[in-house]
């Protein structure tokens, strides 16, 4: 298989996938969580409380915490095993594109379009409440590590849910377990349990970015360690994900 | 155009085939080899065509025997899809794209891009006669539309094998007829090895006399068609005759040698008649007819369903 094969078939997936994702009924969820966003954090923006601490908690547990990996997992824990459904994958497992690269096919704009949709959430709670506070430097520079924090994390929660829509049959179940009670509820429990979930990592790395609210002083394991969990796992479920879709029977 | 395929070996060879899924057998000891041209594989529902060609495209592994297609094993070798156009019996077109951004799809998946793949998808949709809805979404389609379409997409990148999975199924006779027209062009102009499955006989035998009859996972027979008729009129046939004074004409029927049985049906208005030679009976009929001074309303076999005519082939 040469690489025009590969980077071609992975271009095509990748395109025709985007516009699934970004054009489908999950841009309709994406603009319902938006203003449920606004409506919070607008709310939170109009009492009187210090701005770029309150902004910060506002931005750290609603969008980071809670709305992550709930938009991952709408995105994705059904990206794959929707079309093995329809049988629409066929037009894919008869290609001659090995299916490990097609599965890159699928990853790929599926961590853009997490990326786009959280992007518009944060865009959305940050001018809501700071546009009512005042925006200043400080506070351009919590939008801007938020926003880098929610990228990460859409590469990351993508590359898990896509591995759980090839593993099982039903991934919605397993992705609103893990979504809500093990991130949700597992990732805040005091004590050494919560390092079992991908949110540690990605608090612990924003503890080092953000310099306001309770996320600053989150009690951290190293930044360095955290990215390197944070980008061993995103791998290890790439390659976890793309060798049970490789050896799948599509029957 | 493809590469010739006039004059080779087999294309796909099936030896001691095995696939089941738990407790169900989708194949079981199948063996057939199917050669350039046009073939027909034919057997009821739930017969295995699906399977084999599963098989033949390694979208399934088999659990016992080997299948090559081209000399190759399909099981983890994409590299052999580009040789091999697959055009399902399921609704497999995305609904929200139109046709051309399908067989985009579809080009850039074998590799195609640029001008090339937007003048083989011009070709591919004049071919099928589906140019003039590229545009159109799929969703709006007919099902005679959608077969052409997925045609097209299976023909995109100009395969030597090209499979098609009951592509007759629910359509109406107009359509029915332009597809089996389309089916023999692209073999005798256009040079494609083409397996053809379905489920009716008559069908298959308006586009190809080549065929393997299926029957619970294995074939049961396989050759000209014209050899499997006469193999399966050697075998007892029901027919129902309905009309004026059938006692007189059961009479005169069961003078016949190759009447087995004849039985009333209800009033004594309709007659089923077992019979060992229907050629015979037929021909001989409208003289028994006139001996028997009755008048004829309807007449139908109730063989004409493919289930009949395999538990005849499986019990010889």
């Amino acid at each position: 298989m040469d690489l025009k094969t590969i980077m071609t078939g992975i271009y095509a997936l990748t395109h025709h996938s985007l516009k699934g994702l970004l054009f489908s009924r999950k841009a309709v969820i994406t603009a319902l969580v938006m203003l449920l966003t606004v409506a919070v954090m607008g709310y939170a923006g109009a009492q009187d409380v210090d701005a770029l601490t309150e902004g910060a908690n506002m931005m750290d547990v609603l969008i980071l915490f809670f709305f992550m990996p709930v938009m991952a997992m709408i995105f994705g824990s059904s990206l794959i095993r929707d079309e093995i459904d329809s049988k629409s994958i066929t037009h894919v497992a008869t290609a001659p594109l090995d299916r490990a690269f097609a599965y890159i096919g699928y990853y790929v704009p599926l961590a853009l379009a997490v990326s786009v949709s959280m992007i518009l959430i944060t865009t959305a709670g940050f001018l809501s409440f700071f546009l009512q506070q005042g925006i200043d430097a400080a506070a351009i520079e919590i939008y801007l590590e938020f926003t880098t924090l929610v990228i990460i994390g859409s590469f990351v929660y993508s590359s898990l849910f896509l591995a759980t829509s090839v593993l099982f049959n039903k991934p919605v179940f397993f992705g609103l377990f893990y979504a809500f009670i093990w991130e949700g509820f597992i990732g805040s429990i005091p004590g050494a349990i919560q390092k079992a979930s991908v949110k540690h990592y990605l608090r612990s790395v924003g503890s080092g970015w953000v310099d306001y609210g309770d996320i600053s002083g989150f009690d951290a394991s190293s930044i360095g360690a955290s990215t390197a969990v944070l980008l061993g796992l995103t791998v290890f479920f790439l390659v976890f994900g793309a060798y049970l879709f490789r050896e799948k029977e599509l029957s | 155009m493809t590469a010739s395929t006039k004059g080779a070996g087999p294309v796909i060879v099936a030896e001691s085939l095995g696939k089941w899924y738990g407790e169900v057998i989708g194949l079981n000891n199948f063996n057939l080899e199917i050669k350039p041209g046009i073939t027909g594989v034919v057997g009821p529902n739930g017969s295995g065509k699906s399977t084999f060609f599963k098989l033949v495209l390694g979208l399934i592994k088999p659990n016992t025997g080997t299948i090559s297609v081209f000399g190759q094993t399909p099981w983890g070798n994409p590299g052999l899809h580009s040789k091999i156009g697959f055009c399902p019996d399921y609704e497999s077109l995305p609904r929200d794209s139109t046709g051309r951004e399908f067989l985009s799809l579809v080009g850039h998946l074998h590799a195609m891009e640029g001008a090339a793949l937007s003048k083989r998808i011009e070709e591919v949709a004049t071919l099928v006669e589906m140019r003039h809805a590229l545009d159109r979404k799929t969703g709006g389609y007919s099902k005679g539309m959608k077969q052409r379409m997925k045609i097209a997409g299976a023909l995109i990148h100009d395969p030597q094998l090209l499979i098609l999975d009951e592509p007759l199924s629910g359509t109406d006779p107009i359509v029915r007829k332009e597809l089996i027209d389309l089916t023999k062009r692209l073999n005798k102009e256009h040079d494609h090895v083409v397996v053809v499955s379905s489920h009716v006989l008559f069908e298959i035998e308006r586009l190809t006399h080549d065929v393997a009859l299926m029957y619970k996972g294995r074939t049961v027979a396989s050759g000209d068609i014209s050899d499997i008729r006469a193999l399966i009129d050697k075998h007892p046939h029901n027919i129902v005759i309905e009309g004026d004074g059938m006692p007189s004409l059961a009479k005169a029927l069961l003078e016949e040698e190759y009447t087995v049985s004849v039985a009333f049906n209800g009033d004594r208005d309709g007659i089923t008649v077992q019979v060992s030679r229907p050629d015979d009976f037929f021909s001989g009929l409208p003289g028994l007819i006139g001996e028997a001074g009755c008048s004829v309303t309807s007449m139908y076999s109730l063989d004409d369903n493919l289930e009949a005519i395999f538990k005849y082939l499986v019990g010889r």
